[in-house]
């Protein structure tokens, strides 16, 4: 299920002009599930509704498995009936007048009797829903209805099937169950699906390939792991919750590394080896560094090694707030000016554990490292 | 109760009943399509619709005269073809019935339509249903009780119909006598018996058709 992997199986490139909204975005998907992500009113439901065939884009074309669906140019614009898309809707739009049953067997209306009755029946043993059959969707608990929508949109073996904040409407403890097992049903249905969320972590556990929306655009489009490590601007990375993103100034950049100055700190950064990005000496740069990755270095195991301990530079913990699992420190560094991020420079998370062993309530003063790998330079 | 009494009362439920029958037939389909088509001259047919609910009834009535009386623009030309005019006849009670009661079934049934969640609708047309289908397995369903407070409201109005009916069917004792006119003869003649009975029978009826409309609408929030 990589990316690329047997070709591309979904092709968007649509416009759609609205009263005060424009969308106008193009991405392809291959096999495995694609989650547009991006912060409500970015156009994601809007990519969607187009995908099914409830919306009509000015022009462009959709392409799902060689099948066109729409295209502005030779006039083909196939009518939702048509498409075959198995379409979960935000709140799930179960209907509230039929039975699970009748709404898992709605789609297939133009089958036998028989037939019907068995995909049926199949579907609502494959989502766990036996026993719920003449149960009316009041009736159920969110969770339930979520399957019920799936089962519904999965029942007439759809070409291509849409999510749309498929856990949203679900409280915490069900969402994170339902996520996982979300997963592992859309990998096993092997199905193309395109899934809107607006939270990460949602997006990087359900996502072969995520397509970041702002304001109608498409900022990046990436498989998960390539996104989370090397988002393409800052704009995505502040969309994706990055803390510690920062304004600097270019030193030297060479396609392996660039050097860089903030704070007073000369910094050190890896280059992307397959996309290196060489801004011209004092220009200014963004980047990020990942809390998670700032080193705190102990006290008692000697000085620090300048060959070991990269980009050292030593603070304060202004503040620092418990997560419960994690502890996430403020820090301030030991220069003179503004901190840059109001009271403080750096967010740093450290465990729990490691917040007990190195006594960080008592002890505030701190040298820090980090890797070069770990700072994270923001092409413009 | 005398026999005018008697014909009055039958003539006004059989005048309600077709009328409200006609309502149906033709203010739910316009109910829909007022409710989830976008078309020019959408306002105009609204409007049209609305219009019998505020103007006088007589000056609906004269407007009916107009279009289907002998010299109008739609009678005149049948009666040169059979002879035959809507004026003075049962059947004017009934247009003027079912004219005066449209707005209100259209109205509740359209606010009933629009109040279903419109995903529902997007669900059935991906699942297959092309919209004439949806509309009967989803949309009217599950506005069933909008639409039913409609018809009763409806008929109730049909029911108590006056100035228009006089205008466009008069008052002819056992041909276009409904209740109300009866009741207004009765008062004019002195026979106040027989509009006392008819009084408390309108009242009677007027008083059910409230509360089934007050229950079948609170239902369908």
């Amino acid at each position: 299920m990589k990316d690329g992997e047997g070709g591309e199986r979904l092709e968007v490139s649509i416009v759609v002009s609205l009263p005060g909204f424009a969308l106008d975005v193009a991405w392809t998907a291959g096999d495995g599930v694609a989650v547009l992500f991006g912060p409500s009113g970015a156009g994601k439901t809007l990519t969607l509704q187009c995908l099914a065939g409830l919306m009509r884009p000015a022009h462009g074309r959709i392409v799902v498995d060689g099948r066109v669906f729409f295209d502005s140019a030779s006039g083909v614009d196939l009518p939702p009936q048509q498409r075959r898309v198995g379409y979960v809707f935000q709140g799930y739009a179960l209907f509230p007048h039929l039975t699970v049953a009748d709404n898992v067997a709605f789609g297939l209306r133009d089958r036998p009797r028989a037939a019907r009755a068995r995909r049926a029946a199949e579907v609502i043993e494959r989502l766990g829903l036996g026993g719920l059959e003449r149960r009316y969707p009041r009736e159920l608990s969110g969770g339930q209805r979520q399957r019920v929508a799936l089962g519904r949109a999965l029942a007439i073996d759809p070409a291509l099937l849409l999510l749309d904040e498929p856990l949203s409407a679900l409280d915490a403890p069900t969402r994170r169950e339902l996520r996982d097992e979300l997963r592992a049903l859309l990998t096993d249905v092997g199905t193309a699906a395109v899934v809107v969320t607006h939270d990460f972590t949602e997006a990087y556990r359900l996502a072969d390939r995520i397509v970041v929306y702002r304001d109608g655009r498409v900022i990046q489009a990436a498989p998960r792991a390539e996104l989370l490590w090397r988002p393409a601007s800052e704009d995505v990375a502040r969309i994706m919750g990055i803390r510690n993103i920062f304004h600097g100034t270019v030193l030297k950049a060479t396609p392996d590394r660039i050097q860089l100055r903030w704070r007073g700190q000369m910094l050190e950064a890896v280059n992307s080896p397959t996309r290196a990005y060489l801004p011209p000496p004092g220009g200014p740069i963004a980047f990020f560094i990942r809390p998670e990755y700032v080193r705190l270095i102990r006290k008692d195991r000697g000085a620090p090694d300048p060959g070991h301990h990269m980009n050292l530079m030593s603070g304060t913990v202004v503040s620092q707030a418990d997560f419960g699992t994690m502890w996430t420190l403020a820090i301030r560094l030991d220069e003179p000016g503004p901190p840059a991020q109001g009271e403080y420079d750096l967010e740093v998370e450290v465990p729990r554990l490691v917040h007990e062993i190195l006594e960080l309530d008592r002890d505030r003063h701190w040298q820090l490292s980090i890797h070069r790998g770990s700072i994270h330079v923001l092409p413009a | 109760m005398t026999p005018d009494t008697l014909s009055a009362l039958a003539l006004s439920i059989r005048v309600a009943l077709v009328a409200t029958l006609l309502n149906a037939v033709v203010g739910i389909p316009l109910a829909y399509v007022l409710a989830r088509r976008r078309f020019r001259g959408r306002g105009l047919v609204d409007l049209l619709v609305t219009l019998p609910l505020v103007l006088p009834p007589t000056v609906t009535g004269y407007y009916l005269i107009v279009l289907l009386g002998r010299r109008g623009w739609l009678g005149g030309p049948l009666y040169t073809l059979t002879g035959w005019s809507i004026t003075f006849t049962w059947y004017a009670a009934v247009v003027a019935a079912t004219v005066m009661a449209l707005p209100l079934l259209v109205r509740t049934a359209r606010a009933a339509i629009e109040s279903v969640d419109r995903d529902l609708e997007r669900a059935a047309f991906t699942l297959g249903r092309p919209e004439w289908r949806t509309a009967i397995e989803v949309t009217l369903p599950l506005a069933r009780n909008g639409i039913l407070a409609g018809l009763v409201l409806a008929f109730a109005r049909a029911l108590g119909e006056f100035g228009a009916t006089l205008m466009l069917a008069g008052n002819i004792p056992g041909r276009t006598t409904t209740v109300p006119l009866a009741i207004y003869t009765a008062v004019q003649t002195g026979e106040s018996g027989d509009a006392l009975v008819l009084v408390a029978a309108l009242t009677a009826l007027s008083c059910v058709v409230l509360v089934a409309a007050g229950r079948l609408g609170a239902r369908a929030t």
